[in-house]
């Protein structure tokens, strides 16, 4: 009796620290699980801070979204690839995907070598906006510089398209500055931190005013009153934009 | 798994000539008990390793907070500033006080996660804000330290650590000081057998640091930005804030007027009004009026500038947000230009712009 007790009661001993050492393991892989997914929120955070304010990020993570803007004085750049359209038809699609990307990838690098981030891109186009993630004093500088920058490095890369038997590619930017919204902005799927306002649709529509002027980068007045005067401007006939009363002038970017 | 929090920022090979100054050595060692690999790249100019030491637990020791909050401090703000080498040297100590390698990951993988008191908590946080100035420190921030239940002195003990962190991380970042040494400190396994030993030679070095604090407050004489290390009183760092002041703003490697030059850029893009007065009387009196002053920093250039000055405006500027990397680059440009012994002067008297005038700032909300 005792003998069958005491098997019993080792049975039962073996069994618990079989369920012991597996609760044991499954919490091991629980924690390492864990704490791969903290150090992804960690790089995702610091990822983010590239598109939205770290303090924003902060509060969204902790909080939920918020659903606040702010006012804030930014310049705006806007820029969009001339007869775009003719020359996606002309390419294979695997071709223009890859002509695409390397296009985005360059400029992406010299808006943000300036402290500019990019808020959007839409086909072609690309909205980047300087002094809305944090105050910039020298943000109209900043755009502007990036705008050269982008034309130099448009034409390094029009040298590769070329050397690879591809069509070269031409660019238009507009340049403006002014106040707009400041918030993370979207549906409950797709959000993003963005500027609306008057200053966005003006620099698109000064962009899109490159191929009337035949030039590459346009800067408004507002933009130019904020601008380093050793950057060299040549003045352009104000002219008509869309939604817009008044006739805008607008100067054109030299080397 | 703690150096993957920074094992992605990228950092470029130091530029800078090393230099051995045996005098300059044995005093370092005196006061930290040994000598930080950094130093022989900062050897040119001693002042700057003199501010290391002054500016450190073991020259202006806290009084009122703990020890170990004043290291939380400094982890999580080079963290935030990206800077190799500090956060391995703070990881070490953070080790050496006890602190488990899993609570130092946790923390550095999620700080809002982190399983630490709310009072250490609101340190941290308002010691982030302060580093990261975006917007500058409001009073709101410097409310909610009150309603956490620190006192005055314990506030501007938490600003001092956190600014000390961010003149650290700059001097160490923009030089590019290779990290190898300090990282590989910082994950040592071999910090779990020696740290009683090393806490009870540090906490001695501190005590002695506290016997040898004397007179809270800032010396009377005037210098540059003194207004700053005044409003310290109360703390070690009253002293030796003015003491890195006078010696930064003493030394002839760079003149006052570039000097002036980059605590005006620094106070400008971090909008620090105060700060920015400051550094125009600086100016005034080495012949800028507020025309020229005002040229320089709307377009951060200007042909009244010399050569020298001309890069060092928009280096100072770099320096307030600037990636690592980037830095990095504009030192090795400057170094091959102007040689070591001017660009290590310029990177810490830009280091001491970013950390005098968010100080600045905490002081205007007084």
């Amino acid at each position: 009796m005792s003998a069958a007790l005491g098997l019993l009661l080792a049975a039962l001993a073996v069994g618990f620290a079989l369920l012991w050492l597996r609760a044991q393991r499954s919490t091991g892989r629980a924690r390492t699980r864990l704490a791969a997914a903290s150090a992804e929120l960690e790089r995702l955070e610091h990822a983010f801070a590239r598109f939205a304010p770290m303090e924003l990020v902060e509060r969204v993570i902790a909080s939920g979204v918020p659903t606040s803007g702010e006012r804030k004085e930014v310049t705006v750049l806007f820029a969009d690839l001339v007869a775009f359209t003719p020359l996606s038809q002309s390419l294979d699609p695997s071709a223009l995907v890859r002509v695409l990307n390397g296009y985005f990838e360059r400029m992406s690098r010299a808006i943000t070598a300036h402290q500019g981030h990019i808020s959007t891109l839409i086909g072609d186009g690309i909205l980047a906006l300087f002094g809305a993630l944090e105050s910039n004093p020298w943000q109209t500088n900043d755009a502007v510089a990036a705008a050269l920058a982008m034309r130099r490095e448009l034409a390094a890369y029009n040298d590769e398209l070329a050397a690879s038997g591809l069509p070269k590619l031409a660019l238009g930017v507009g340049v403006h500055r002014g106040t707009g919204i400041a918030g993370l902005v979207g549906s409950s799927e797709l959000m993003q931190f963005t500027v609306v306002g008057n200053v966005v649709s003006v620099a698109a529509r000064v962009q899109a005013l490159t191929r009337e002027h035949g030039v590459d980068v346009l800067v408004t007045a507002a933009a130019k009153q904020a601008l380093d005067p050793r950057f060299q401007l040549r003045a352009l006939p104000p002219a008509a934009l869309k939604g817009i009363a008044e006739p805008v002038a607008t100067f054109a970017l030299l080397d | 798994m703690a150096a993957h929090a920074l094992a992605d920022v990228e950092w470029d090979a130091c530029v800078l000539e090393p230099l051995r100054r045996p005098e300059l050595e044995a005093e370092v060692r005196r006061r930290f008990g040994t000598l930080p690999t950094s130093v022989p790249y900062l050897a040119s100019v001693p002042w700057v390793v003199r501010s290391m030491t002054d500016t450190s637990l073991f020259g202006a020791p806290p009084l009122s907070i703990p020890t170990e909050l004043a290291e939380l401090i400094g982890l999580v703000v080079s963290q935030d500033n990206s800077c190799r080498y500090c956060f391995g040297i703070t990881r070490m100590m953070m080790r050496v006080y006890g602190m488990s390698e899993k609570q130092i990951g946790k923390l550095e993988q999620n700080f809002l996660d982190a399983e630490i008191d709310p009072r250490s908590k609101a340190a941290l946080d308002f010691s982030r804000r302060l580093s990261r100035a975006a917007p500058r420190v409001q009073s709101s921030d410097v409310l909610a330290l009150v309603a956490a239940g620190f006192t005055r002195e314990e506030i501007l003990e938490i600003a001092f650590f956190a600014v000390q962190s961010v003149y650290m991380n700059r001097l160490m970042t923009v030089s590019a000081i290779p990290f190898g040494p300090a990282e590989r400190l910082g994950n040592s396994r071999m910090i779990r057998w020696v740290a009683p030993l090393m806490r009870r030679r540090m906490n001695q070095l501190i005590r002695r640091a506290r016997e040898r604090s004397g007179a809270l407050e800032a010396p009377a004489a005037p210098v540059p930005w003194g207004f700053v290390a005044r409003a310290f009183r109360g703390t070690t760092a009253a002293r030796k804030l003015h003491e890195t002041l006078a010696g930064a703003f003493e030394s002839s490697v760079l003149g006052a007027r570039a000097k002036g030059l980059i605590f005006a850029v620094v106070a400008r893009g971090l909008d620090c009004s105060r700060s920015e007065r400051e550094a125009g009387e600086l100016l005034h009196a080495n012949g800028f009026d507020d025309g020229r002053i005002e040229t320089v920093l709307t377009h951060l250039g200007s042909p009244d500038l010399d050569e020298l000055e001309a890069e060092l405006v928009p280096f100072a500027r770099g320096t307030i947000r600037g990636r690592p990397v980037q830095l990095q680059q504009r030192t090795g440009a400057l170094v091959a230009r102007f040689g070591s012994e001017r660009t290590v002067e310029a990177i810490a008297i830009a280091a001491l712009a970013n950390a005098v005038c968010r100080l600045g700032a905490v002081t205007e909300l007084e």
